[in-house]
C-alpha cells in the first residue's frame, strides 16, 4: 500500500457466513464493516465513516447490489469510492463493470490472495485517480491547470501532427483593481464566467484551455481562419453582460505555430504579444509576427553577447559636462557618465535599447558595475593628471537598489581606487523611490551616511508626494528632461520648472537641469535660479579622449 | 466436530480451509453457524407455496453460503435447485429438496 494509512472496507451481503469469511479474508489489511443490504450500506457511507472501497453482493433484500451501485455511481462524492461486486454470476460480471463497479470477485471465492490483491489495486487506483483529478482542474475555473493543460497540449500535438494550431494567451487588464474595487468574490465570479467561455470555444473548435495563474488563461487549439471574429462573438457576450462589461481584456495571439519549438516557447510567443498592448482599456488583440519575432531575436541576441561585450570592451563610457552656472560665467564643476555600446555588428547601439532589456532581467547590475568601476579609475587617473577632483555622476539602477551587496561593492571601488567617496555622485530614479520607498530610503540613508552624495534624477517624472520629498534623503535635485525642452514655448513646462527649482531650494539642495539645448532654455534657467546645467548646449556625451581636451581647455 | 469429519462427510475441506486462510477454528466456527441456519426449511415453504420468485434468492444464497464453505454434498442440489427456479422450471422439486435436507441433517450430525 502507499502509506501507512490503515484504511476502511465496507462489506455489503445479506448473509452473515459469507460477510465473516470475507471480513477475515481483508481484516489482516483493512479495518471492516458490515451491511447486510444496500440500505444499510447507503446509511454508513453517507454517514462520513471513509470507506475506501465496497465489497458489494448483488442480491439482497431491501436495496439490492445494483441499485446500490447506480446510487453510488451518481453521487458526485460517493463515486469516487471504488466498488467491487460478489458475485457467483457470469453474466453479472459484465453488468456489474457497467453499471460501475471497479471490478468483481467470483462466488465461490477465489483464493484469499487474489481478493486480496483485487482490493488493493482498486484501492490504489481510485486513490491514484482522485490525486490526478484534483490537480488536473483548477477548483475555481474548471479550466486545466498549468502543468496539465502543457501535457495535453504536446498529446494533443501527437494525435493531430499535421493540424496547424494557434495560441492565445488571455489576461485581465488590472485585474488586481478589480479585486480591489469589487471584492475577491466577484472577481472569481469573471474568472470563472470567462473560463465558460474558454470552454465553449475549445469545445465548439477543438483545443484545450487552462487557467494558467490568477487572471491568465491560455488556449491551445486548431487554428481558425476566423479567430479574431470567434473572439470578438465572445468578447462582445462578455461586454454585454452586467459583471462582464466591467472589465477589458489583452489577448496575445500566435498563429500557426512553429512545430519545431516547444509548447513553452510557443507561449512565451503568445506573452509577448500580449506584453505589447499592456492596459489598453478596450479589449485588444495583438499578434506575434515577423516583426516582433525579430525584435525578440535581437533582445535574446544582445542578452546573449552581453559577457563577450564587456570582455571585449565593446562598452564604452562617455562623459557629458556639467556646468555650474550660479556665477557670471558658466563653469564646468563635474560630469554625468553615460554607459555607449559599440558593437561590432549592429554599430552603436543606443542605451534607451539595451538597458531596460537588461533591466528586464537582472543583467543591469553588470552594466552598472562596469561603469562605477571605469569612472572610480578615470577620476583616479585625473587626480594624477590634473591634480584635482572631477565629480562624475553614475547611475544606480532600481534593481541595484535590491542587491544586498550594493553599498559594500560601492565602497570597496571607491577604496581600491583611492578616490574621495564624494566624488562619484548616486544618481537613482525619482521613479524607484516610489516603488519600494522604505527600502529605497533606507539604503540611500546608509549610503548618505558613508559619504556618498545621492542625485535624484528625473524628478518630476515621477509621483513623489511633497511629503515623501521633505523626509528624502538627497543631495540634489535633477529635472526632468521632459519638463525642459518645452520650457521657453510652453506656459505650464515654465512654472513647472520654477515649482520645482522652488522644491529644491526649500530642501536646501541644488538643481541640475539636462537636456538643455538651447541658449533660451539656459538664460530662463539662470534666471529661475538653477545651479548646474548639463545638455547639448554646452557640450553632448564625448568619448573619453574629447573630454580630456574639455577640462584641459576649461579648467587648466 | 473436526477438520476430518468435514472430509468423510464430502467437504472440500482444503479448499474451504483455504478461504479461512487456513485457520481450522475459524472454518468449524463458520460451518457451525451453517448448521444454525435455517434458510433450507424456508426454501422447502416458498417452494411448497409456490412463491419461486422468493425461493429463486434463498436457493441463490444457499448456494453461494455453502459453496463457500466448499459443503459440497449441501452446494450441489443447492445449485441445482438455484438453476431450475432462476428459469422459473414448474416442475416437482421433491427430490431435490430432500437431497438438501439429508444432506443438511447429516451435516447436523456432525455438530
Amino acid at each position: 500500500m502507499q502509506n501507512d494509512i490503515r484504511r476502511t472496507v465496507l462489506i455489503v451481503d445479506d448473509e452473515l457466513i459469507n460477510r465473516e469469511m470475507l471480513g477475515y479474508i481483508v481484516s489482516e489489511d483493512y479495518s471492516v464493516m458490515y451491511a447486510e443490504n444496500g440500505k444499510q450500506a447507503l446509511d454508513i457511507l453517507k454517514n462520513g465513516d471513509k470507506i475506501s472501497l465496497v465489497l458489494l453482493d448483488l442480491i439482497m433484500p431491501e436495496m439490492d447490489g445494483f441499485e446500490l451501485l447506480d446510487i453510488i455511481h451518481n453521487d458526485d462524492e460517493l463515486k469516487r469510492i471504488p466498488v467491487i461486486v460478489l458475485t457467483s454470476e457470469k453474466t453479472a460480471e459484465v453488468k456489474s463493470l457497467q453499471h460501475g463497479a471497479a471490478d468483481f470477485i467470483p462466488k465461490p471465492y477465489d483464493m484469499p490472495d487474489v481478493i486480496r490483491a483485487r482490493v488493493m489495486r482498486s484501492i490504489e487506483l481510485a486513490e491514484d485517480n482522485n490525486i490526478i483529478r484534483a490537480t488536473e482542474f483548477d477548483t475555481l475555473t474548471g479550466l486545466y491547470t498549468r502543468e496539465f493543460f502543457l501535457e495535453y497540449a504536446r498529446e494533443f500535438d501527437e494525435f493531430n501532427p499535421d493540424m496547424s494550431k494557434d495560441l492565445f494567451v488571455i489576461n485581465i487588464n488590472r485585474f488586481h483593481l478589480v479585486n480591489e474595487l469589487y471584492g475577491r468574490e466577484f472577481g472569481n465570479k469573471i474568472l470563472a464566467m470567462i473560463a465558460e467561455h474558454l470552454k465553449a470555444i475549445t469545445a465548439e473548435h477543438r483545443g484545450i484551455a487552462c487557467r494558467y495563474e490568477a487572471d491568465i488563461f491560455y488556449i491551445y487549439s486548431k487554428s481558425q481562419e476566423k479567430c479574431e471574429e470567434l473572439l470578438n462573438e465572445h468578447i462582445k457576450m462578455l461586454e454585454n453582460d452586467k459583471d462582464g462589461s466591467k472589465i477589458s481584456l489583452r489577448i496575445g495571439i500566435y498563429r500557426n505555430v512553429d512545430k519545431n519549438i516547444d509548447i513553452e516557447q510557443r507561449i512565451d510567443r503568445a506573452v509577448s504579444a500580449e506584453k505589447t498592448i499592456h492596459n489598453n482599456y478596450k479589449t485588444a488583440f495583438a499578434f506575434y509576427d515577423t516583426k516582433l519575432h525579430e525584435h525578440e531575436v535581437y533582445s535574446e541576441k544582445l542578452l546573449l553577447e552581453l559577457d563577450r561585450a564587456i570582455s571585449e570592451n565593446q562598452f564604452k563610457v562617455y562623459y557629458q559636462p556639467k556646468y555650474d552656472i550660479t556665477n557670471n560665467e558658466p563653469k564646468l564643476c563635474s560630469a554625468e557618465a553615460l554607459i555607449r555600446w559599440q558593437h561590432p555588428e549592429y554599430g552603436m547601439i543606443s542605451p534607451g535599447v539595451f538597458i531596460p532589456l537588461f533591466e528586464e532581467n537582472g543583467c543591469i547590475k553588470r552594466i552598472d558595475s562596469f561603469v562605477w568601476n571605469k569612472v572610480a579609475e578615470q577620476i583616479k587617473k585625473w587626480q594624477g593628471r590634473y591634480s584635482r577632483t572631477i565629480p562624475v555622476s553614475v547611475n544606480v539602477s532600481r534593481i541595484d537598489i535590491c542587491d544586498p551587496e550594493l553599498e559594500s561593492e560601492l565602497l570597496s571601488i571607491v577604496k581600491n581606487n583611492e578616490i574621495d567617496i564624494s566624488s562619484m555622485f548616486l544618481e537613482i530614479t525619482e521613479s524607484a523611490y516610489s516603488e519600494d520607498s522604505d527600502m529605497i530610503l533606507e539604503t540611500v540613508k546608509r549610503l548618505r551616511d558613508d559619504g556618498f552624495k545621492v542625485e535624484m534624477d528625473d524628478f518630476g517624472s515621477g509621483y513623489s508626494s511633497l511629503n515623501m520629498l521633505t523626509e528624502m534623503p538627497i543631495d540634489v535635485l535633477k529635472l526632468d528632461m521632459k519638463f525642459i525642452r518645452n520650457i521657453c514655448t510652453n506656459e505650464k513646462d515654465r512654472r513647472m520648472m520654477e515649482l520645482m527649482i522652488d522644491i529644491a531650494d526649500f530642501l536646501n539642495v541644488p538643481v541640475v537641469a539636462e537636456g538643455v539645448e538651447h541658449k533660451e532654455q539656459y538664460e530662463l534657467l539662470k534666471k529661475s535660479g538653477c545651479d548646474i546645467i548639463q545638455g547639448y548646449y554646452f557640450s553632448k556625451p564625448v568619448p573619453l579622449e574629447e573630454f580630456d581636451k574639455i577640462v584641459e581647455k576649461e579648467l587648466m | 466436530m473436526t477438520i476430518d469429519d468435514l472430509r468423510d462427510y464430502g467437504a472440500n475441506v482444503d479448499e474451504g480451509l483455504t478461504r479461512c486462510l487456513n485457520n481450522k477454528d475459524f472454518y468449524i466456527k463458520l460451518v457451525n453457524m451453517a448448521i444454525a441456519d435455517n434458510k433450507i426449511e424456508q426454501l422447502e415453504k416458498q417452494i411448497n407455496e409456490s412463491n419461486f420468485e422468493a425461493a429463486f434468492e434463498t436457493a441463490h444464497t444457499i448456494k453461494g453460503m455453502y459453496a463457500n464453505l466448499a459443503l459440497t454434498p449441501i452446494s450441489a442440489p443447492a445449485s441445482e435447485i438455484t438453476e431450475l427456479l432462476r428459469n422459473k422450471v414448474d416442475t416437482d422439486y421433491t427430490e431435490l429438496l430432500d437431497r438438501l435436507k439429508t444432506a443438511k441433517r447429516k451435516l447436523d450430525e456432525l455438530a
